[in-house]
């Protein structure tokens, strides 16, 4: 039974790329995403403004301190009330950049607030402008403490788009599903829907690592 | 030339500089001193708006600082800015410390910016550590890089906030050496600091302060030597015996 199983599965293989490949997409756009929108919100979070300051720090609150299944529910059943009507793929999407953006934000204004004064300080009296200041001198700087847990937020990232299968799309995870009905054989099909997910993880696993390493030093 | 109007400034309920007037003709050598706290550095760090005043106002080259609508840009890059602990960018080398501002405030072409970078490191004496991280010079070093790095914009105006309280004794006459070379050159110099013998030599005046107000103004001799003020005469009868 089992090997007939077993045959099964490779004869299905391709359905199980196919997630695979979804959940790259899912995780690489998001990823860009997330990074874009929580540099900017890092920035603003780190910075005197005092209001959009507020702002930014109940979203980045909110993103944080709910599930994220609960999120993509909002998105993708709440926001048709509100007349943004998304298909599932660009609801998942953006529920990602709305949860990742917020982890980000706060690696990025935790690099920034990591630079002292001084640094804000020698390159004004200089003549730069506060956007020259961030990207000429302060951002420079904060990278080496942004980017190993940037990196290990990625993984992160990369696991969570499993929660997008709730709303129905084909992801790896929802490939499991789809198949172990099928296949009644629980263990074969999600040790490999995990091996597959571990292949897109591990080097980046790997990559945080190493940077950290050097980053540290 | 720089002026202070009825300079009035608080951080909370302190009230950190007092009414302050005061007139720097282009040129002059002034030196601050006076007590820990007295509010020193706020006073010039408020000629460069690294602070906000709450009353009065401040010229510099015409430029009302405080005023919104006033080139911040164009203020700083007439006003150098040193400070007691160095900051240079740990992250770049000795040269790209020197060439930053040049590049990206004046639009300096980078051979251009290079060459004036070299200059001015030559001209502190460091011409050999111009590939060198900050990290791997010695405290005197660092303070004479960030010299350079401020004469490259070519100010017109020179702050130190003590620039060698946080230096070995003995780096601390390489650097005064330096800016006893900039003062005989003509820059206007506001300089916070207890050397003595550097105000004796170049200083045009002194300014004592205390509790955020003047309370003295002299030439260094006379200051020193036969303060008008009992709380200059303690001040200076303190520093000679530390
Ligand atoms: N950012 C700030 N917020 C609140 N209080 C401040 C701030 N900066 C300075 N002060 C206070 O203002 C007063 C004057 O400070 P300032 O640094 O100008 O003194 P100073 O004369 O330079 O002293 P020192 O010789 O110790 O450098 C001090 O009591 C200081 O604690
Ligand atoms: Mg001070």
């Amino acid at each position: 039974m089992m090997a007939f199983y077993l045959s099964r599965l490779v004869e299905i293989f391709p359905f199980f790329l196919k997630g695979l490949w979804m959940t790259t997409k899912i995780a690489f756009i998001s990823l860009i995403i997330c990074t874009l929108i929580g540099f900017v919100l890092g920035v603003i979070r780190a910075s005197n403004n005092v209001w959009l300051k507020r702002i930014v720090g109940v979203y980045v609150a909110f993103a944080r301190g709910t599930p994220f299944v609960v999120q993509i529910f909002i998105v993708f059943f709440v926001f048709p009330e509100w007349g943004i009507q998304l298909e599932a793929f660009p609801a998942a999407l953006l529920a990602m950049a709305i949860m990742g953006s917020a982890f980000v934000c706060e690696i990025v204004a935790g690099g920034i607030n990591s630079i002292p004064k001084g640094q804000w300080e020698a390159s004004a009296s200089s003549g730069l402008t506060k956007i020259q200041q961030l990207r000429l001198v302060i951002i420079p700087q904060s990278m080496k403490v942004i980017i190993p847990p940037l990196v290990g937020q990625y993984v992160l990232l990369i696991k969570d788009t499993s929660v997008v299968s709730v709303i129905g799309v084909t992801e790896l995870t929802r490939v499991g599903w789809i198949t172990v009905v099928r296949i009644p054989e629980g263990l074969m099909v999600f040790a490999l829907v995990g091996v597959l997910y571990f292949s897109i993880s591990y080097p980046l696993i790997l990559l945080s690592n190493y940077l950290e390493r050097r980053m540290t030093v | 030339m720089i002026e202070f109007k009825g300079v009035n400034k608080w951080f909370g309920k302190l009230h950190v500089l007092a009414e302050i007037n005061l007139f720097i003709p282009k040129g002059e050598v002034l030196v601050i001193c006076g007590p820990s706290g007295s509010g020193k550095s706020t006073l010039i760090r408020c000629i460069n708006k690294l602070e906000p005043i709450q009353e009065g106002e401040i010229i510099v080259n015409e430029m009302s600082v405080h005023k919104p609508s006033t080139n911040l840009t164009k203020l700083r890059g007439e006003v150098g800015f040193v400070f007691q602990q160095f900051h240079l960018y740990p992250n770049m080398t000795v040269l790209q410390n020197i060439m930053l501002a040049p590049i990206h405030v004046k639009k300096i072409a980078k051979a251009d910016a290079e060459k004036i970078a070299r200059e001015k490191l030559e001209r502190v004496g460091l011409s050999e550590k111009a590939a060198a991280y900050p990290i791997q010079l010695s405290g005197g070093q660092q303070q004479r890089v960030a010299i350079a790095r401020n004469l490259a914009m070519s100010p017109e105006i020179m702050l130190f906030d003590e620039p060698t309280s946080a230096l070995d004794p003995e780096m601390i006459g390489e650097v005064l050496d330096v800016m006893v070379g900039l003062a005989s050159e003509g820059i206007t110099m506001c300089v916070v600091t207890h050397e003595m013998g550097f105000a004796k030599k170049v200083a045009h005046r002194v300014l004592f302060m205390d509790e955020g107000k003047i309370i003295e103004t002299g030439k260094p001799g006379a200051f020193f030597d036969n303060p008008k003020t009992d709380r200059a005469a303690d001040f200076i009868s303190k520093i000679l015996t530390h």
